[in-house]
């Protein structure tokens, strides 16, 4: 093996040094378009547009490199099948191998395939296929083994159109290696289909280039990781709803039961399970004889096979099927893959699909609808407008953020609340304020201070933006949403792990982005100049060109769709149609439509002279600024258009905004003069500025309002002062502020007798008495302060209260009070009780509460009560709190017993169902 | 592209006056369009859904529309605002009432997810009977009215087809001897005809009761007009017997003083609303007569409950007279739903223009207070501020000299509070007509003024509404209700009837200067700047010191 590969090499050593040049330098940037007339292999068109040479963006590259251990090992496995062994299981090994080199002789592998080809060729295929190239692969059996790793035919796979995919999967269904003719049979079926059968060279042409598929017309081999992929499974249902061959199906199957199948169809029967295959095989392609074999079927039994012809071929069965079912099972037309599944195997569905692999091939990709069509003038004219206005929205966007934005989250971005604020705000829904937002983020207009508590502000790249002329502000900003990976369409949606994605956050990058767009604007391109596409059609055709991709997730719809809406609010499009400006800046003025193939990203030089053309070509469409606006007597000024910078500046101050758009109306209020007021300006400023910038005569109340509001404006004044001197002689305060040595104290006169200063109180008196004044001080209330001059007092304090060693002698009162209580509490504690008789415990609870029954403390009660004496109770409380009390009973009624309260000293009422039970005292209470 | 229109992002127009093409302009977009400002060199149109359906009633389409805009645009249109205007238009008649010979009235739908989006609406349901078919679904007669107002809120507002009945037939012929209906005038009443129903927007004294006059000839048909107040109905009764070949017998007033109900019967708010134990006693009226039209004088005033009177109302037509279609109250939608979208609707200019209403001269008089004055108002509480300064001796004086400057000249001097007009009343020797004055004297000194016995009257704010005095030349303001604007225009149109020697109407507004007066005043002339009615400011110490000379 080894032998043959070094043999290989020595017969052609330039293929691999032209392998290694064609990495380093491409020479052309795209694939061969899918619309261009193919030719054989070997002769693609050549490096026509050869103006876009230069290295190659890393990134693009980057992206698709399969994880280089998995290509180490893939490489070890297939490096073997690439030399030489096709896969043991492939059949049609009949062609003797020849010998290696002869020049005739068709390759044996994909390797000796790419060989074949000339430098043209190969560098067509690491055009379309990146992920090769990194690493630059030593050899061209290295960039075989690469070129069958299974991310690289994947990512290969995601890049083919519809029909040249069709063409693939036709291919893994079809016997490995295939005929052409078995091709065009699969795609076109047995009526044949001039449409397709015209576009299938070019897809094989295309599988060939991408070295997904090999070898001569008479044996097309799909690259087995492609074959694989496509190739229908139980796990991976084809998208041609194909199923197993017989072959497949039956392999396991017992010998006892081929015989029967075959005895059913009406075979000759045979012991060897290969030719049985066989013979079922040539039964089932067999069309006038599979044709005789279904004229018998029942009808039911074509019912079922109907409902299985286009897939998913695998229905469901009992274990008792139904007579169709067992019909079609019995005659092999139904295989069974497992107890309660049966098949419908290929050849059968093959022959029930008059040979076609696809139901329906689509040869073309669908034509781009048209939605309405504009003159191009009123398109230009249209986008100019929107992208005048987009400058403005950015503008003010970042106006509002001027004096410190809104704080940035600790996962990064824009709080909702905030995107919330600021789309009201700026009165716009919040997914297009998020894509201004982003806009200006990804334009480096805007970012975070990085201060502690992170902040958003405008940068000092946004002060230079501003000072550009309006085309390059636009194009600055059209450039960036054009080759930028942000997408503003995402913030809200909420990511793998829940959490909503935030405007201005991280993870809102999306490679596919840039690619989308400029497809989206390519596709535009296409149609004529000032026609609107029908955005179900742009979809369908950018399904068509990725149709592996659409399915995805359907990134790439929402992508298309974001970039319509987007394009319009940036005025790349104008009512739906590509600009002129538009078209120069996605460089499509000059290159004609390059195919979806093209994941060309421009070099800076190239993109920065594309945003210069559509600079050029905007600005004559932008309304020049004013210098004028009309102010009428409803103390509105209207702008008929954008105005100049300085004057817009200060009319802002002057007015409120109250309209916006291609004219700005402003209104005057007492609260706008006011403001400008503040602002430094004087009333004789803003009549002389009125009068120059107004183009009608200034209207009288407008200078009403400006004179009534100056004469108010600073009638009250407020400033700060530490002191004061007043005196109601003016002649000395004026002798005070002529002494040079006040200078010190800031003294300013308020009023003929009031001088104020900035001077403490205490300084200024001192300053004063050295000045051979004598002044008073005052206080706040204005009394004069006598003090001395050394006398420093505090505010006022209470003395501190002397601390006794022992509590203070008590009165008498006190005394008496609390030999009351002592006692009180003493003659409920430790009454001494007369023992009921027939209660042995109740000595032994002295402490605790009496008890007694209800009936005897009824009885008790009532006797205390008549004979006035004191007795002792346990009564617990509405709150169930239990105590012990001393009573004398006055009366009892009603279930209620009022009584003087020893212990509380009162007299009171108690319910006697919460008395728990009552004790005579011994002794009379004193 | 140098057009004179502007169109911005907020679905405001600004036309420029001053450009050629200014005419043609406005007369394209007047029908979708609403005027809300019209100073001197911008107005300022509004595009709103309503509008937009107004246009749509009227026959307009979007495509009509959307050149109008595009022709007319200086600037570039918002993409947006074009498919916002063409998608707001599509809403309107995708839901069509109409009579259904089996069914009685349906609900018919063009599209039919709209009428599973509404049938699915808990407000709607409650409205609508049994489904027909697919489209098509019958509606209870009597919720035609509501069924209206809630797919107006709904947003699919219904075109309504069901038709009219005729009446009770009545002779009635505009009896134009020595006079004729005002070219606009006739072509309100055919659009209000060829429309079925729906709302005439006039300019105070463009005449509107001719209008209505009108609407009766071509009905021909029992008619019930509802006006503001006793004083507007019995004018209505005099106009009506002078302009129509109706006589006193065939016309009865439904007020709080008289109850009769003839074939055409003017009945005021105030008698329809009246509510006794929780019920409206007089809403028999409704029902007393097969109307077979219905007038609303002052739509903008129409009170709630009439609203709801109306709804049941439908298949009446129904004219409403009205001179903004602006309600202090926000409740446009109300009346477009059940009286009608606009049939027409002139600018106050244009038919000042054409001279058949009185040019005016619009002067504030700004009137300082005394020191006492101010030191007063700076310590009157809050609710009392304002009437305080509306009634300060400063502008009794002012007002005086007005008066005196026009002297012989028809004076309206209009107020607020009934003890400051006493006052005034007093000093200027004339009488005062208030709230307490009974109608029959009301008419007299109204009678006196049209005669010219009296020259200067004074009014509270009862003789805001529909009372005619026609050689009014000049009214003084002295207070009013605070910042309403409606006020402003009811009164300037007092001076706006034409005069018979072609004499400039004036109308001054006496303020108080540095006080909430001044800034209800504000709020109140931009209104007038707004029609058009630039306004001078005088300050009082110049009017009182050049006693006599004419302001500039």
């Amino acid at each position: 093996m080894g032998t043959s590969e070094r043999d290989l090499e020595a017969h052609v050593p330039e293929g691999n040094t032209t392998d290694r040049t064609t990495a380093g330098v491409p020479t052309e940037p795209s694939g061969t378009p899918p619309d261009r007339p193919s030719g054989p292999p070997g002769t693609t068109s050549p490096g026509s547009t050869a103006a876009d040479t230069g290295p190659r963006d890393s990134t693009t590259a980057g992206t698709g490199t399969p994880a280089s251990t998995t290509a180490g090992a893939e490489a070890a496995r297939s490096t073997t099948a690439g030399t030489g062994v096709p896969g043991s299981t492939v059949p049609g090994r009949s062609a003797p191998p020849r010998a290696p080199g002869s020049g005739a002789a068709p390759p044996r592998t994909l390797a000796e395939a790419l060989r074949t080809r000339d430098d043209d060729s190969l560098a067509a295929l690491l055009r379309a296929r990146p992920d090769l190239l990194s690493p630059v692969p030593g050899d061209l059996g290295l960039l075989a083994t690469r070129a069958g790793t299974r991310a690289s035919v994947v990512r290969a796979l995601e890049r083919l159109d519809r029909f040249t995919l069709q063409a693939a999967e036709a291919l893994a269904v079809a016997p490995d290696p295939a005929t052409y003719d078995a091709l065009r049979a699969l795609m076109t079926g047995d009526e044949g289909d001039p449409e397709t059968e015209a576009a299938l060279p070019h897809a094989v042409h295309v599988l060939r280039e991408q070295a997904l598929l090999w070898g001569a017309d008479d044996r097309l081999r799909l690259v087995r990781t492609a074959r694989e992929l496509l190739a229908p499974s139980t796990a991976h249902p084809s998208p041609t709803g194909l199923g197993p061959t017989v072959a497949e199906a039956t392999a396991g199957m017992s010998p006892t039961r081929l015989q029967a199948i075959l005895a059913a169809a009406g075979l000759p029967t045979t012991h060897d399970p290969v030719s049985a295959v066989h013979g079922l095989t040539s039964l089932f392609t067999d069309r006038s004889r599979m044709d005789a074999l279904l004229n018998t079927a029942p009808t039911d039994a074509l019912a079922v096979l109907d409902r299985l012809v286009w897939g998913p071929p695998y229905g469901e069965v009992s274990s008792d099927p139904a007579p169709p079912v067992r019909w079609l099972r019995d005659r092999g037309l139904l295989l069974p893959t497992s107890a309660r599944t049966v098949v419908l195997p290929r050849e059968v569905a093959l022959h029930l699909r008059a040979g076609r692999a696809h139901r329906t091939p689509e040869p073309h990709p669908p034509r781009l609808g048209t939605a309405s069509a504009h003159s191009p003038k009123m398109v230009d004219l249209t986008a100019a407008g929107q992208a005048f206005t987009a400058l403005s929205t950015v503008e003010d966007l970042l106006k509002d953020w001027d004096r410190g934005g809104p704080a940035v989250l600790r996962s990064g971005g824009l709080s909702v609340r905030d995107l919330k604020r600021t789309a009201s705000a700026m009165d716009l829904p919040e997914p297009t304020a998020a894509f201004w937002l982003e806009l200006a983020y990804a334009a480096g207009l805007v970012a975070s201070d990085g201060e502690s508590d992170e902040r958003y502000a405008p940068t000092p790249a946004y002060d230079d933006w501003l000072d550009l002329p309006p085309q390059e502000r636009w194009s600055r900003l059209a450039a960036t949403w054009l080759r930028g990976t942000r997408t503003a369409g995402l913030v809200g949606v909420q990511d793998a792990k829940g959490r909503a994605l935030s405007a201005l956050g991280p993870d809102l990058d999306r490679s596919a982005a840039p690619e989308v767009r400029r497809r989206v604007l390519a596709l535009l391109a296409t149609l004529p100049e000032g026609t609107a596409p029908d955005p179900g059609t742009v979809l369908a055709r950018l399904h068509w060109e990725r149709p592996q991709r659409g399915t995805t997730g359907d990134l790439r719809t929402r992508l298309a769709l974001w970039t319509l809406d987007e394009a319009e609010l940036l005025g790349v499009t104008g009512r739906g149609a590509l600009s002129a400006h538009g078209r120069a800046l996605a460089d499509l003025d000059r290159t004609p439509d390059t195919g979806p193939g093209t994941d060309h990203a421009p070099t800076q030089a190239e993109a920065a002279a594309c945003a210069l053309r559509a600079a050029t070509l905007l600005a004559p469409l932008i309304p020049e600024p004013l210098d004028h606006v009309l102010l009428q007597a409803d103390l509105t000024a209207v702008a008929p258009g954008p105005l100049q910078r300085p004057l817009a500046e200060t009319l802002s101050v002057l007015a409120d905004v109250e309209s916006k758009g291609g004219a700005t109306v402003y209104r005057f209020t007492p609260g706008s003069v006011r403001r400008a007021l503040d602002s430094g300006q004087a009333a004789s400023d803003l009549h002389a500025f009125l009068a120059t910038h107004s183009r009608t005569p200034v209207p009288q109340p407008l200078t009403y309002l400006i004179d009534d509001v100056a004469r108010r404006h600073g009638h009250l004044r407020v400033g700060s002062a530490s002191s004061y001197v007043r005196c109601d002689d003016d002649a000395v305060l004026g002798e005070i502020l002529a002494d040079k040595r006040s200078a010190g104290f800031g003294l300013r006169r308020l009023a003929p007798t009031v001088l104020a200063a900035r001077a403490e109180p205490a300084a200024l008196v001192d300053g004063l008495r050295t000045m051979g004044f004598a002044p008073a001080a005052e206080s706040a209330a204005g009394d004069v302060l006598i003090t001395r001059a050394d006398a420093r007092r505090t505010p006022a304090r209470t003395a501190p209260a002397p601390v006794p060693e022992g509590p203070p002698v008590p009165d008498e009162t006190l005394l008496g009070a609390a030999l009351h209580a002592i006692r009180a509490g003493d003659m409920a504690a430790n009454a001494v009780r007369k023992p009921a008789a027939d209660d042995p415990t109740a000595a032994a609870s002295a402490g605790s509460l009496p008890r007694t029954s209800s009936a005897e403390t009824l009885a008790t009660v009532q006797a205390a009560a008549m004979t006035g004496s004191a007795l002792w109770i346990g009564y617990v409380n509405a709150d169930g709190a239990a105590s012990q009390r001393v009573i004398a009973p006055v009366r009892v009624e009603g279930g209620f017993v009022t009584a003087y309260d020893h212990t509380a000293d009162q007299v009171k009422t108690y319910p006697l169902h919460r008395i728990t039970g009552v004790a005579e005292l011994a002794d009379d209470p004193a | 592209m140098n057009g004179p229109l502007i169109v911005q992002s907020d679905k405001t127009l600004l036309l420029e006056v001053d450009h050629d093409q200014a005419g043609a302009c406005r007369r394209a977009i007047a029908p979708f369009a609403e005027l809300e400002r019209a100073p001197e060199h911008i107005h300022t149109y509004r595009l709103t859904p309503l509008g937009l359906w107004n246009a749509r009633a009227a026959g307009h389409d979007a495509e009509q529309v959307v050149n109008a805009l595009v022709e007319f645009s200086r600037y570039p249109v918002p993409h947006a605002l074009l498919v916002d205007v063409a998608e707001t238009m599509a809403r309107y008649g995708r839901l069509t009432l109409s009579k259904h010979p089996v069914h009685g009235l349906v609900l018919t739908s063009t599209d039919r997810p709209v009428l599973e989006e509404i049938l699915r609406s808990k407000k709607v349901q409650p409205l609508v009977g049994v489904r027909i078919d697919p489209d098509t679904v019958a509606v209870h007669p009597s919720e035609r009215g509501q069924i209206k107002q809630t797919l107006l809120k709904l947003g699919w507002p219904a075109e309504d087809l069901a038709g009219y009945v005729d009446g009770e037939a009545h002779p009635i012929e505009l009896a134009e001897d020595g006079w004729a209906l005002r070219p606009y005038q006739k072509q309100a009443v055919e659009g209000f005809w060829h429309g079925g129903s729906g709302v005439v927007v006039l300019p105070c004294g463009a005449g509107k009761t001719l209008v209505g006059a009108g609407a009766m000839a071509e009905a021909k048909a029992t008619t019930l007009i509802l006006v503001t107040n006793t004083v507007s109905a019995r004018q209505w009764k005099h106009e009506l017997v002078k302009r129509t070949s109706l006589t006193e017998d065939e016309i009865g007033e439904y007020s709080g003083t008289k109850k009769e109900i003839r074939p055409v019967t003017i009945a005021t708010y105030q008698v329809l609303t009246t509510r006794r134990k929780g019920v409206y006693p007089h809403l028999e009226l409704f029902d007393s007569r097969d109307w077979g039209l219905v007038i609303y004088d002052e739509v903008h005033l129409l009170p709630a409950p009439v609203f709801k009177f109306t709804a049941d109302l439908q298949a009446r037509r129904r004219l409403g007279l009205t001179a903004t279609l602006v309600r202090e109250d926000g409740r446009e939608s109300d009346v477009f739903s059940l009286i009608g979208p606009k049939r027409f609707d002139a600018p106050w200019k244009e038919i000042e223009a054409q001279g058949y209403i009185a040019p005016a001269d619009c002067v504030e008089v700004r009137v300082n207070l005394t020191d006492s004055e101010r030191l007063a108002y700076a310590t009157a509480e809050a609710e009392e501020k304002y009437r305080f300064c509306a009634t300060t001796a400063t502008k009794r004086k002012v007002t005086e000299a007005l008066v005196a400057k026009h002297k012989g000249e028809q004076t309206l001097v209009i107020g607020q509070y009934i003890d400051q007009l006493d006052e005034l009343g007093e000093h200027l020797n004339a009488p005062v007509i208030k709230g307490e004055t009974p109608n029959s004297q009301r008419e007299k000194l109204f009678d006196a003024f049209r005669t010219g016995e009296l020259n200067v009257l004074v009014v509270s704010k009862v003789a805001n509404f529909s009372i005619d005095l026609p050689e009014a030349t000049v009214a003084i303001q002295v207070s009013g209700t605070f910042g309403s604007r409606q006020e402003e225009a009811q009164r300037l149109g007092r001076v706006l009837r034409p005069k018979a020697d072609g004499h400039e109407a004036r109308f001054y507004s006496v303020v108080a200067r540095d006080t909430i007066d001044q800034d209800f005043a504000a709020h109140r002339q931009r209104f007038l700047a707004e029609q058009g009615y630039a306004y001078r400011i005088v300050d009082a110490d110049d009017l009182l010191a050049g006693d006599g000379q004419q302001p500039a």
